[in-house]
């Protein structure tokens, strides 16, 4: 059960991701985004990660992408043209995919890793993540902190209109 | 964590809290005193400040390095505070500091405020990389600078080639991120820990065989290309030219120097701390070359001297020379990182060279930058054609540019060379039987022969052609002093370059010592810190003090 639930979740995300980025119309990309998200919540569930993934639902696939999609809206962006790629760059990205994809499926089918998807060592209560991120991970917590000021500030500068 | 940890950890953070402090009361002194004065004004102000703020944290360092004699972990490895690192950071902080006084008076956006706030969280940001030995905090510091100078990058929003070096920047960091990112999670996934020490103690004798060692071969990879990112290795460099060519030159010198220096230490740190079991062996192909990092990053450091050195020649533009170039040194430090490990134990020389040429390499490039800045908003750019004549226009700012330049390539009574030497010794000394690396160390100074061309043709153009515009280019005395310190420096480590390795050969007697004093045997207590208030000399006995 737990294992099918995991490879549903994989294959949607997954897939839900590939969407996102090959739609040429905006709108349909973000909900293909919302959707991804909501089957990384599924994964975290899995994973006993319970505050993660209200959290994801929550936060990103719905506060975040509902203003993500709203701006769009807004903006009124047109479907995007046909891009037109180089065959070179074409056939190396491809080749280096396939490649990878080699390396990975080799690798998954050597090592012997457990069945079941990993085990955490704790539950994901609101409770074990806060004394976690306000013990061990408390430097790293304020730095992103930081982090996100750091890329608002940026984000302000870069996207103002100047006067002139 | 009871009350004095946590006092004792803010006293281990005094730097880099004020160094925090400054970046707010830059961005409120602009918003709230400063608003309606001319960004000249402006300008000034802020600069002096953060440039008496930058001195205050440098000595702040300087105190620390040389009060300490311990090593102290914060949070697992978070944060590692030892006299090592404190010396990286006061070097941070000088080239952050050397960088603003380039970029002083030199407006490239109405946003001055943001501009230095941003300078200094992307500081803060390499502080935080240098001492950090856990992969979660190497990966948010690690993007703390890549935001701040994805955005400075971009900083001069009129200018095209500024917006487009910005764009190119962050799709290709983005990118990288991703990669590094999947990369950590597999390392965490096979070994179940993400304190650098602690992945090395899973990776120790028996507890070797539960690991998944393809797994972890797998993360690896994809760590090192996202690094690769960050120190602009071939064949992930093709960022670097137009970042540099095309953000505000104080920006690129802090993307060539600061950011390059924290991210070799930690490329450095995760290798040499965190995965030595894994290090595999790059000796003499094929007969004794085992898998493991040491033989990719062998193959990243031939990429990266071949096309950093060979596309050199065609630049005509300095910045994208110098971006080129420094691809080609990103090679030269690869090759003593594939010697750290490369006969089974640790090269003890190996280390010390690395950081010595980092230093060296940071400090030759921001003169070159600066140089480049105060010519090139004279001469109206920095192609070749506007330095062309430059000895007669500005013969002080030629000489350290000739200084710099004869540096880079390695001539010998500058640091330069020295720096080549040392590195290039270690490698060869990893293997002396057999002399195993030496395929990569005669490649390494065939390739650095190939920049002597493209080194001498910008000094060709600047002292052996007529120039065609007779004016005279001159720069304020600030910069005039500062460069011409940093030129003085160049060639004081050139003649005394004992001073320097030895200074990193004691604290790394044997190759590590002081980062490994800190640790409890790999199965530790939950102690998240392990030193209190009064007896600081808890974590383990102290390292042998560097005193000659």
């Amino acid at each position: 059960m737990e294992n099918s639930l995991f490879y549903f979740f994989s294959v949607a995300m997954l897939s839900c991701a590939l969407l996102t980025i090959t739609c040429k119309n905006p709108v349909s990309s973000v909900i293909f985004l919302v959707l991804a998200f909501f089957s990384m919540a599924g994964l975290f569930v899995l994973l006993n990660a319970f505050f993660l993934a209200a959290v994801q639902v929550l936060v990103y696939a719905g506060a975040i992408m509902v203003l993500f999609l709203f701006v769009i809206m807004l903006l009124n962006l047109p479907a995007e043209e046909k891009r037109h790629r180089g065959w070179f760059g074409g056939a190396a990205s491809i080749f280096v995919m396939v490649a990878l994809m080699l390396e990975l499926s080799f690798v998954a089918h050597h090592e012997k890793l457990a069945s079941s998807p990993a085990s955490p060592g704790i539950d994901g209560t609101t409770e074990d993540v806060g004394m976690v991120l306000f013990s061990r991970y408390m430097l790293p917590f304020e730095v992103a902190s930081l982090l996100l000021l750091a890329a608002m500030i940026g984000v302000i500068i870069l996207s103002r209109k100047e006067k002139k | 964590m009871n009350s004095s940890n946590i006092l004792h950890v803010l006293n281990l953070l005094t730097p880099e809290i004020v160094l925090c402090g400054l970046a707010f009361g830059v961005l409120l002194l602009d918003i709230i005193f400063f608003r309606s004065d001319s960004v000249e004004h402006r300008h000034e102000q802020l600069g002096c400040s953060v440039i008496i703020g930058l001195v205050m944290v440098f000595f702040i360092y300087a105190l620390q390095y040389m009060d300490w004699q311990n090593t102290f972990v914060v949070g697992h490895g978070a944060f590692v505070a030892s006299r090592l690192n404190t010396l990286f950071k006061m070097a941070v902080v000088g080239l952050a500091l050397i960088t603003v006084v380039i970029g002083f008076k030199t407006p490239y956006s109405t946003h001055v405020g943001e501009y230095y706030g941003l300078m200094l969280f992307s500081v803060l940001g390499m502080v935080f990389l240098i001492s950090s030995e856990d992969l979660l905090m190497i990966f948010i510091a690690l993007e703390l600078i890549s935001l701040t100078l994805y955005v400075l990058t971009a900083f001069q929003k009129g200018a095209r080639r500024s917006v487009e070096g910005g764009l190119k920047y962050f799709i290709f960091g983005g990118f990288s991120a991703a990669f590094l990112l999947f990369g950590l999670s597999y390392i965490y996934g096979a070994t179940g820990h993400t304190s650098l020490r602690e992945i090395a103690g899973a990776l120790q004798g028996d507890q070797l065989a539960k690991v998944p060692m393809k797994m972890l071969g797998i993360g690896i990879l994809f760590t090192l290309v996202g690094l690769g990112f960050k120190i602009a290795a071939a064949p992930f460099h093709l960022w670097a030219p137009d970042a540099y060519e095309g953000a505000p030159t104080p920006v690129a010198a802090m993307i060539a120097t600061g950011s390059k220096i924290a991210s070799f230490v930690a490329l450095t740190k995760l290798l040499l701390i965190g995965l030595p079991a894994a290090a595999g062996s790059a000796l003499s192909w094929p007969t004794r070359w085992h898998s493991g990092w040491a033989g990719t990053v062998a193959i990243i450091a031939v990429l990266s001297m071949t096309i950093g050195n060979f596309a050199a020649i065609m630049q005509t533009n300095v910045k994208r020379l110098l971006a080129y170039s420094s691809v080609a040194h990103a090679g030269y430090i690869l090759v003593a990182i594939v010697a750290i490990q490369a006969s089974g134990v640790p090269a003890p020389s190996a280390a010390p060279a690395i950081y010595f040429y980092i230093i060296i390499y940071a400090l030759t490039n921001i003169g070159a930058f600066g140089v480049v800045n105060a010519i090139g908003s004279k001469a109206g750019g920095d192609d070749f054609e506007h330095f062309t004549g430059m000895a007669r226009r500005s013969p002080y700012l030629s000489l350290l540019m000739l200084i710099f330049m004869l540096s880079l390539a390695g001539i010998p009574p500058l640091a330069g060379f020295f720096g080549k030497f040392y590195l290039f010794a270690a490698a060869v000394q990893a293997d002396p039987k057999n002399l195993g690396l030496l395929w990569l160390v005669a490649y390494a100074i065939a390739m650095s022969a190939v920049s002597l061309y493209y080194y001498l043709k910008l000094t060709k153009q600047m002292y052996v052609l007529p120039a065609k515009d007779p004016r005279r280019v001159t720069s304020n005395p600030a910069m005039n002093t500062s460069l011409g310190l940093i030129g003085l420096m160049v060639l004081l480590m050139g003649v005394f370059p004992n001073k320097v390795v030895e200074r990193f050969e004691n604290l790394n007697a044997n190759p590590y010592p002081i980062w490994e004093a800190a640790v409890p045997p790999p199965p530790q207590p939950e102690i998240p810190v392990p030193a209190p208030a009064e007896k600081p000399a808890v974590p383990a006995p102290a390292a042998p003090a560097p005193k000659s």
